[in-house]
């Protein structure tokens, strides 16, 4: 058994430690023990470390963003996704119950809760149609994916992660469910690795996936859900670009604000709807444009905020939240305030708060009943003759006189000129004057006067401020009172030049006099003398007798101190702080004071006008109205699916036409085809239109394709809303009903917009010669007429051989034939094309989507426009082929070659052997020529017999004495071989002992000639 | 009433006065806009040869816009297209100098698809219109605040034509860019150089002469570093019309530009102005200028305000002196159209400096503006 190690806690050996360990060995420390450890090895192994640390760090670097967050956030919305039967509203429930201690029923709608101090969470269940999945992935800062262990992924999970990924990527959390069907422990582990690593491959590396064990009593484990509930309210939240750039509105509670005897008369009219929801994303400007996926484009008739009904708890330095606080607002399921109902909500709202708004209201209703009022007729009013008083907070504005004009246009003038004096003698209130009750565009009825009751006299107003019909010209005219002559008028600009007075912070000579104060004091080191600047001193002296200032002059002195400190400490920074700023720390310190100044700049304003310069900020609880909604919107309502109000910017609202780059999913099954109708999602939007597919050839002409390439992007118009460039989008063939196959057909990325399109296709025209003059050819059947020609005139053809030539000119014995030139000669059998470029136009059809318009419970079987393979295929049309492209038994005569002919003469001239003669088979040799058979006798027969069997033995012989010769032949060669190799051996060693002795001679002679120098000496 | 265009019912005003700057900003918005009532009251009713010229303009530089003319000419509906650019070639209409149409240009050109190159053949100089010179040195430095710079940001005199013949012209380059920077001009800093041109036409090349002298006369009392450049232009390059006049630019410490400017009248219109009255009385229209103070000078109020609108979300600042009326009306249009109202403050100098008259310093959030037109590669 070895000793276990003992540490010395005293002696020389621990004192030495101890000495070492204060010490603490720094890198410079080991540097100098050893430094050839530290010497470079290698320079180019150096610089290739070097490199990837820079790669490395500058990898880090983003583009630095202004941070536009806004200071107290919206409710983070966190949808939870899943298929069917997986246990979303269980989840829910889950965790409502613990943020809140409450339980809620039916989960429907968005349910606001305040789970922290600064954070608030909106709960949306997403069920398994496909368009909310699109709307919701679009609005998601978090998805809570549940995946059913027991079955594994379904293809609604990964059509949702492939929505995420095109619309910006939310933070996605996994959460399996189902796992306590798992009786095997190593089965479930399995599953569990396998699902996470599937997982991983989908979403990042090291995702989040979490477990959630098992049921007690129909809700999953409160410890649990506890920790999904804390990673939830600690998670950060990336800045997507859709999301950050664009307003956007999960509306939490609708109500229908229609006249309801309007209702009564018109059932089907259009409604008036007002929608509530906390704002996100950005800023919304009033009377924008909203988009609502799924119903349409709106315009907004007028937005207001509204208190904050599930609002964060008060600062204060605590923990936890105590029961008020926990917060819970969900109308749409008929919690916080407001209960719901089938075709109503019913709010309990703050007696106060209501007042305002009819407050409000009470003007504009005046104006209209005034605009009503005039539309009575002149003898009604004549036979009334009243003067009607209104009762106005303002008095006479809305008095009525007998007379035809509407009278509130004459009031409104004369309140404008009446503010304009005012604004004229008191101190100009400009934001009143650019913006508040502008009234310029009067027209002048009031002063027309009639001449003979037919004609009217104009007269020019003069007394207009603006007159609509003036010169439009940007130049201000100078002020006529300013004498520039006269000495105090000179004087008065004095300061805006280098040479006049500077402000005491710029002056050089109090600048210098900083320095002096800064750079004065030092101690000189050799003398030990002290030297101290004059000004301290004199300052201190100054401040030292006043001491009963007043507060005001001690808060000027405070103030400039405070500024002295400053630009001081700026100096300073200048000195050694500025000296390595990159670019980049530059970049990004001018977006942080960016921000600080975004943050600042409006913060003290009251929210009413702040409003009106900023817009809605995004955090705010507001109220939208809307007018002209379609009925089926209120009539068909159904809290489960998700109304997401999304605003649009400028000219986003305008239709035109779109260039995109599109790539066919690698897991949808078929290829898509040009002309066929495809549901885009884009921008906020849901639609179907009809793409061309093209791609780009080395020219940069873009060519029509029929279908989309199997593996490859190509591009793709369409016509359709302008959405900004590189917006992703992905489209589907279908968006009713649930299918089995992966669903989404094709992703892509907005390129371009334009108003007009330039995809070509080809077009071959071909036409036959019918004369053929050496390279010249008259060809017909190409154009109609000479005019068709004439504008081919010079345009280059092709014949299919590869010969090429050029329309020459127009003949006018056929309609439509031309001269044209080849390069070689053609055949009548030729066929001539000239390949030309047909621009395609992109049909246009933009079709919303309105799937929220349907009734309840049909919502998904949304249906637009078939494709023709559907048409065909419902009406059964069976396309005829072509007789052409038919396959047929191909049948192929015999071919049959002439003889070879070659006339006498060249037959002579040629050589011998290739005369044609010899190739020919031989005939019969003529009699005389032919050798007669030699018949031997019986005698001649046994000699011959006799001689041939000797000439055998004779020849067995020869070749046996042969064969010993040549072995022996061998073997004496390779004795020779031996005794040769043996020689030189030996007069190697020969030479090599006769190098040796001379070698040793020379060396004997070089070191005694060496020797000999120092001898001479 | 799902479809896009339905819910955009589009603008209507009245009248012909603010024409360009309404035009502009329904194409930058890509809001339709319909003006009634053009001129219906006068003699002769309807659109001048000017605007239609204006019209023709901004058909050129744009693609897809529609615009529908009544047949007096009294009602213009215009529904944009969108800013395309390239290589544009104009004639414009003499009744109006090219400062009139370059304005309008100035606040399309950097939210085109391809960088524009557009040549302007008219009158370079007239007394009604912002010159060409002026905008050349004001309005180009100003929109390089804003991050609209590079080599293809350029301004040039090819030719110079007085009114009323013309015959002058103008080439004017400009890159486009996809964002708007915003900017803070909140203190112009103090004047350190005053420059100008002193420019003539088929006249004696004397008279430039007698207008630096005059001017410097008056501009001498406050600074020494006052260098006015002579330009005389002879042949080819002087236009149709004889006349001469004074571009006058101060420049301040923090790189903000002030100008004045006066041109002689028309030959034939009017009675004819000595050169030394004119350059007297250009300085001293520089000293208004320097009265009314601000980091930009009166007649580039609203580009400067434009470009703040069109920025990205983020608070933008900037001093200007008095708002002339036509920037009010434009403050108002840019709330129709893009619905952003600015934060106006009166910023009084304090007694002890003498700074000229009251300025207002306008604040506002950009409406985040990106360009739709420039292709994605």
């Amino acid at each position: 058994l070895e000793k276990r190690h003992q540490q010395k806690h005293s002696g020389p050996k621990a004192e030495k430690k101890k000495l070492k360990k204060q010490k603490g060995s720094t890198e410079d420390d080991d540097q100098k023990r050893n430094p050839k450890a530290f010497a470079v090895q290698s320079a180019v192994r150096m610089a290739k470390t070097f490199h990837r640390a820079q790669d490395i760090k500058t990898k880090k670097h983003h583009i630095p963003l202004v941070d536009r967050s806004p200071f107290e956030p919206p409710p983070v919305v966190i949808v939870v996704v899943g298929p069917p039967r997986v246990g979303k509203s269980t989840l829910i429930r889950c965790l409502i119950k613990n943020f809140t201690r409450q339980k809620l029923g039916d989960i429907c709608g968005p349910v606001t809760i305040v789970s922290g101090k600064k954070r608030r969470l909106t709960f949306m269940e997403c069920n398994n149609d496909i368009n909310t999945m699109i709307d919701l992935a679009k609005v998601a800062d978090l998805v809570l994916m549940l995946i059913d262990a027991s079955f594994g992924f379904e293809m609604e999970t990964f059509e949702f992660l492939n929505i995420c990924q095109v619309h910006g990527f939310p933070r996605i959390m996994g959460v399996l469910t189902h796992l306590d069907s798992f009786r095997n422990n190593k089965m479930l582990r399995k599953t569990k690795k396998n699902l996470k690593h599937r997982f991983w491959t989908e979403v990042y590396q090291g995702a989040k996936l979490f477990y959630l064990s098992g049921m007690v009593y129909g809700e999953y484990q409160t410890q649990e859900v506890k920790n999904l509930g804390r990673f939830i309210s600690v998670m950060k939240f990336r800045p997507l670009v859709w999301q950050t750039s664009h307003p956007y509105v999960l509306v939490d509670r609708m109500e229908d604000l229609t006249d309801p005897e309007r209702l009564r008369t018109d059932p089907k009219c259009n409604r008036t709807v007002s929608l509530y929801g906390y704002l996100r994303g950005t800023y919304l400007k009033n009377k924008g444009q909203v988009h609502i996926p799924g119903v349409g484009d709106f315009q907004v008739t007028g937005v207001n905020f509204l208190p904050d009904p599930c609002s964060l708890p008060d600062a204060q330095k605590k923990r936890a939240l105590n029961e008020k606080e926990r917060l819970l607002y969900a109308p749409m399921a008929g919690v916080g305030g407001v209960v719901y109902d089938k075709d109503a909500v019913y709010i309990d709202l703050p007696a106060n708060h209501v007042k305002q708004q009819q407050d409000m209201v009470r003007p504009t209703t005046e104006l209209v009943h005034s605009l009503i009022d005039t539309h009575a007729t002149l003898d009604a009013k004549m036979a009334s003759s009243k003067v009607s008083l209104f009762s106005s907070s303002e008095g006479s504005f809305y008095c009525f006189l007998s007379s035809g004009a509407p009278r509130w246009k004459e009031s409104l003038q004369q309140k404008a000129s009446e503010a304009f004096l005012r604004q004229q003698e008191a101190a100009p209130n400009l934001r009143k004057l650019v913006y508040g009750s502008v009234v310029e565009a009067d027209d002048s009825e009031g002063e027309e006067e009639e001449v003979g009751g037919m004609f009217r006299v104009i007269r020019p107003q003069k007394c207009k401020r603006f007159q609509v019909n003036a010169l439009d010209c940007s130049r201000f005219n100078p002020d006529t009172s300013h004498n520039w002559e006269a000495e105090e008028m000179l004087n008065s600009i004095m300061d805006c030049f280098v040479t006049g007075k500077w402000k005491e912070c710029q002056d050089a000579a109090t600048l210098l006099k900083e320095d002096e104060e800064l750079f004065g004091d030092f101690e000189d080191l050799e003398t030990g003398e002290v030297h101290e600047g004059q000004t301290g001193l004199q300052d201190q002296a100054e401040v030292h007798p006043v001491s009963l200032v007043k507060v005001d002059e001690e808060e000027v002195l405070k103030n400039k101190r405070l500024e002295k400190k400053r630009r001081l400490k700026e100096r300073f920074d200048a000195e050694y702080d500025d000296g390595d700023a990159t670019y980049f720390d530059d970049l990004k310190e001018e977006m942080q004071k960016q921000a600080e100044l975004n943050r600042l700049e409006f913060e003290d304003v009251d929210n009413e006008t702040r409003v009106q310069y900023e817009g809605f900020r995004p955090g705010m609880y507001i109220r939208l109205e809307i007018s002209s909604l379609p009925c089926e919107f209120v009539i068909n309502f159904d809290p489960h699916y998700p109304i997401i109000l999304g605003g649009l910017g400028s000219s986003e609202g305008n239709v035109g036409y779109l260039q995109m780059r599109l790539k066919k999913h690698r897991w949808y099954e078929r290829i898509l085809k040009t002309r066929d109708p495809l549901i885009l999602s884009l921008g906020w939007r849901r639609f179907q239109t009809i793409p061309l597919y093209h791609i780009e050839d080395h020219n940069g002409r873009h060519r029509l394709l029929k279908y989309t390439p199997q593996h490859m992007h190509c591009g793709a118009s369409i016509w359709g809303p302008i959405t900004p460039q590189g917006t992703g989008f992905l489209a589907v063939q279908s968006v009713a009903g649930a299918k089995a196959n992966f669903r989404i057909a094709a992703t892509g990325v907005v390129l371009d917009l334009d108003k007009s399109v330039t995809v070509v296709k080809k077009l071959k025209l071909i036409g036959y010669p019918y004369k053929i003059f050496k390279n010249t050819c008259f060809i017909k059947g190409m154009f109609n007429t000479v005019l068709e020609v004439v504008k081919f005139e010079g345009a280059s053809v092709r014949t299919v051989s590869g010969v090429r030539g050029q329309i020459k000119k127009a003949l006018t014995t056929h309609p439509g034939a031309f001269r044209a030139t080849f390069e070689d000669r053609l055949l009548m059998s030729d066929i001539v094309f000239l390949r030309s470029w047909y621009p395609v136009c992109v049909p246009q059809l933009y079709n919303p989507v309105t799937s929220l318009l349907l009734p309840v419970g049909q919502k998904d079987s949304w249906a637009g426009m078939r494709t023709l393979g559907q048409l065909k295929h419902d009406l059964g049309i069976r396309n005829k082929p072509n007789t052409d492209s038919l396959y047929m038994p191909v049948n192929r005569a015999q071919r049959r070659f002439n003889p070879l002919h070659i006339p006498k003469e060249l037959q002579k001239a040629l050589p011998f052997k290739s005369k044609p003669k010899q190739q020919q088979p031989k005939g019969k040799m003529p009699r005389d020529l032919q050798r007669p058979s030699v018949i031997r006798e019986p005698h001649e027969k046994k000699v011959a017999a006799l001689l041939h069997a000797l000439s055998t033995v004779h020849n067995y012989k020869r070749k046996k004495a042969h064969l010993v010769q040549h072995t022996r032949h061998k073997e004496f060669l390779q004795q020779k071989e031996k005794q040769e190799e043996a020689k030189l051996k030996r007069q190697k060693e020969a030479r090599k002992k006769l190098y040796r002795v001379m070698g040793q001679m020379e060396q004997k002679q070089h070191r005694s000639s060496l020797k000999g120098v120092p001898q001479d000496d | 009433i799902c479809g896009p265009n339905a819910a955009i019912h589009g603008l209507v005003y009245d009248g012909c006065n603010f024409f360009r700057q309404r035009l502009v900003l329904s194409t930058l918005s890509g809001k339709r806009v319909k003006i009634k009532n053009i001129r219906s009251r006068d003699d002769d009713p309807g659109l001048r040869d000017f605007e239609a010229s204006l019209i023709r303009l901004l058909d050129k530089v744009t693609n897809g816009s529609r615009i529908e003319i009544n047949q007096t000419g009294t009602v213009l509906f215009y529904q944009p297209g969108l800013l395309y650019g390239g290589c544009v070639e104009h004639d414009c209409n003499p009744q109006r100098s090219i400062g009139y149409y370059l304005e309008a240009l100035l606040m399309l050109a950097p939210f085109m698809k391809t960088s524009l190159k557009a040549t302007l053949r008219g009158v370079t100089n007239d007394p009604t219109d912002p010159t060409v010179d002026l905008l050349k040195s004001t309005a180009l430095p100003l929109m390089k605040k804003f991050g609209i710079d590079g080599d293809g940001f350029e301004l040039k005199v090819v030719k110079r034509g007085m009114a009323p013949g013309g015959g002058g012209e103008v080439v004017f380059t400009c890159p486009v860019r996809r964002t708007i920077r915003p900017v803070q001009l909140t203190d112009p800093g103090k004047i350190k150089r005053i420059r100008g041109v002193a420019y003539s036409v088929r006249v004696s090349p004397q008279m430039a002469n007698r207008i630096v002298d005059s001017a410097r006369g008056v501009l001498n009392h406050f600074l020494p570093d006052i260098y006015i450049y002579t330009d005389h232009m002879k042949g080819a390059n002087s236009g149709k019309s004889p006349g001469f006049g004074l571009t006058l630019v101060a420049e301040t410490l923090n790189g903000c530009f002030l100008s004045a400017e006066m041109t002689s009248t028309p030959q034939g219109q009017g009675d004819p102005v000595l050169p030394e009255d004119l350059g007297r009385n250009c300085a001293k229209l520089l000293l208004e200028e320097v009265y009314r103070g601000g980091c930009v000078d009166s007649s580039n109020q609203s580009l400067a305000l434009l470009l703040m609108t069109l920025g990205q979300q983020d608070v933008s600042k900037v001093l200007l002196g008095p708002l002339s009326p036509y920037t009010i009306e434009f403050l108002r249009n840019i709330r129709d159209f893009f619905q952003v109202m600015f934060k106006i403050e009166v910023k009084k100098p304090s007694e002890d400096e003498r700074n000229g008259g009251d300025k207002v310093l306008m604040t506002c959030v950009g409406v985040g503006y990106s360009n739709i037109s420039k292709t994605l590669k």
